[in-house]
């Protein structure tokens, strides 16, 4: 009950925003609506999201492949098909950026900094197959995700601020554009990609993200790409997150270091004594 | 009837320490706000030294000399940090970290305790069990030898969780500080220490079962009046807090106590490692300082220079522990 009064709100004001946007004569209960300021309550992007499909793996279009562990994981380890989530299907490289670009698809295992569990940046962290956690407070909008428990703070309330350096995650400011949670993310490192198949960046990137739930349950997640360093002009992401619904649905912790440690150490490793799993056994 | 009791008894504390509720900032749904950036550094020991055995609090005066004392004794440590050899030679620089890299904070808890631990009464450490003690020599043994592996080193060294943050928090060598972000269904905890978060729901939530172990243990939270409480358990057998093991329930409590003043009570009960609970309190300090992204496994070059200094030490023959910090000698 309590869900459907929350939906019917978010509907109203979602048509409300759009309407009040456009100009548009509507009916008398919905003028209501606009009329009255419009609470973060209704605008809320509360819970637990993820979103579906293999764009982690590649942004682009791409058929299903190996990996360098299905020698071991076999039908487990292989990527899985998808469809482009870029804008026009491809991204507009620089001519020696696509030449990079390409060149980091060989032993992209070795060179992809998530695979090392490094913190991965935004908008990769977003279509991660994690789930991610949104809270939602009026000067910060705090968004957890479960992979590597890695975090960001949208700050609502300092516009026009600037990092005093960059960082993985870079730097958050948040405003409101009717239902639509606009977040302008600057000062990232220039080391991560936006997925495993070598799509890369500068330290120039800025990454503008545009949350916009399109019902109770969905998120219209869009976000534009501007890097002069690497890219001919802007470009654009576009894909849904799904909230989960799952009655004991929670970010549990996926932390990363203890499995990338077997890729980044193996070979520093003696034959080993000691505790290594979680359950105390030895391997 | 027991929340409401619990109410009374809170509001009379707060009255008796001279707080007033109306310094407290509410959230629109009525609960003391908690939000906002705290920094829990603090010189106050955490153990009450033998000088104030029978001591429970200090006057301002006290409190006064004791932080001139502790400048001090930085100062003449910092004063030998570069001496290159000799019995003091290591100092202020012990494998790397000098007075620099330390932010230890330059106050006591504004609680004026003698110690940070409240219970046991005498501000003491209560005894390790048995148990406790020999899972304690094997984790030391494992810390003093050439790493055989990166399993060898304890948490921290891997980055997988913070020296100081927890569960619980307590003011260490850097990166005191933690940001609450605060809605009506979760209190989330971000620490600076390794970059890393709690998510705790305020309605009890519901308890993991007990095969799943989480690293930082699962945490639930509750309102008891006035004050926040967080009950976490489903540790890890490597998630050592000061030598608990897996079987440590932790309880925290959060109070605001004015727009300043966070108080932070937490009680370690682990009946396999301790022989009696205890507890802590300190009050963490309102700061507009921002979190920095502490990104301490992508910078963590220590740990593949420990493994490849071991593998050359064993390809040469040598017995040498001289590159170990003197806390893991």
């Amino acid at each position: 009950m309590h869900l459907k009064i929350a939906t019917l709100l978010a509907v109203l004001s979602l048509l409300a925003a759009s309407c009040s946007e456009e100009n548009i004569e509507v009916s008398v209960e919905i003028n209501t609506a606009a009329d009255s300021p419009v609470s973060t309550t209704e605008l809320s992007l509360d819970g637990i999201w993820q979103a579906i499909g293999s764009a982690s793996w590649n942004l682009e279009g791409h058929t299903a492949s190996k990996t360098p562990v299905t020698r071991v994981l076999g039908a487990l380890g292989g990527i899985p098909a998808g469809m482009s989530v870029v804008e026009g299907g491809e991204i507009p490289y620089l001519p020696a950026a696509l030449e990079q670009r390409n060149a980091n698809l060989e032993n992209w295992n070795e060179k992809d900094s998530v695979a090392k569990c490094y913190i991965p940046g935004i908008p990769r962290l977003t279509y991660m197959p994690f789930p991610l956690q949104i809270f939602q407070t009026e000067s910060k909008i705090f968004m957890a995700y479960e992979f590597g428990g890695n975090s960001r703070t949208i700050h609502m309330d300092r516009p026009g601020t600037s990092a005093p350096l960059p960082s993985w995650m870079g730097y958050s400011l948040g405003h409101w554009e009717g239902n639509t949670l606009v977040v302008d993310v600057s000062s990232q490192m220039a080391e991560t990609w936006f997925d495993s198949a070598g799509n890369f960046h500068s330290g120039a990137l800025h990454v503008e993200e545009r949350y916009t739930p399109i019902d109770a349950n969905h998120i219209e997640y869009e976000a534009t790409i501007t890097d002069p360093d690497v890219f001919s002009r802007s470009w654009k992401i576009k894909l849904p997150l799904y909230r989960r619904l799952e009655e004991s649905a929670r970010l549990l912790e996926y932390k990363c270091v203890e499995f990338a440690e077997d890729l980044l150490y193996d070979h520093l490793r003696k034959g080993y004594e000691g505790p290594k799993n979680l359950d105390g056994s030895v391997n | 009837m027991k929340r409401n009791l619990s109410i009374i008894l809170s509001t009379i504390a707060v009255s008796a320490s001279g707080i007033s509720l109306a310094d407290v900032p509410i959230t629109s749904w009525g609960k003391p706000s908690l939000q906002g950036n705290w920094d829990f550094a603090t010189v106050t020991p955490f153990q009450r030294p033998a000088a104030f055995a029978d001591q429970e609090f200090l006057s301002e005066d006290e409190i006064a000399e004791y932080e001139e004392a502790v400048r001090a004794g930085r100062a003449v440590n910092a004063s030998r940090e570069f001496a290159a050899s000799g019995e003091e030679s290591q100092g202020d620089v012990d494998v790397g970290y000098n007075s620099f890299y330390l932010d230890q904070g330059t106050t006591m808890s504004t609680t004026r305790r003698t110690s940070q631990l409240i219970y046991p009464i005498n501000g003491r450490m209560p005894p390790a069990t048995e148990a406790a003690k020999e899972a304690g020599a094997y984790f030391r043994a494992l810390q003093s030898r050439s790493p055989l592996g990166p399993e060898d080193r304890n948490a921290f060294d891997r980055c997988i969780l913070g020296f100081n943050a927890g569960p619980p928090m307590r003011s260490g060598a850097y990166n005191n500080m933690m940001q609450l972000i605060q809605t009506e269904g979760y209190v989330v905890i971000q620490t600076e220490m390794v970059n890393d978060h709690r998510i705790i729901p305020t309605n009890g939530g519901t308890a993991l079962p007990n095969n799943m172990r989480l690293w930082k243990g699962d945490s639930r939270g509750e309102w008891e009046g006035e004050t926040f409480v967080v009950t976490t358990t489903n540790f890890t057998h490597l998630s050592r807090f000061s030598g608990t093991g897996e079987s440590m329930t932790l309880t925290e409590r959060f109070t605001r106590l004015d727009e300043d003043r966070l108080e932070y009570e937490y009680t370690v009960d682990d009946p396999e490692s301790f022989e009696d609970k205890w507890t802590a309190v300190v009050e963490m300090q309102n700061t507009e300082a921002d979190l920095f992204e502490y990104a301490c496994h992508e910078g963590n070059y220590a740990m593949p220079l420990m493994l490849s200094g071991a593998r050359k030490q064993e390809a040469n023959g040598e017995e040498d522990d001289t590159w170990l910090p003197s806390w893991s000698r």
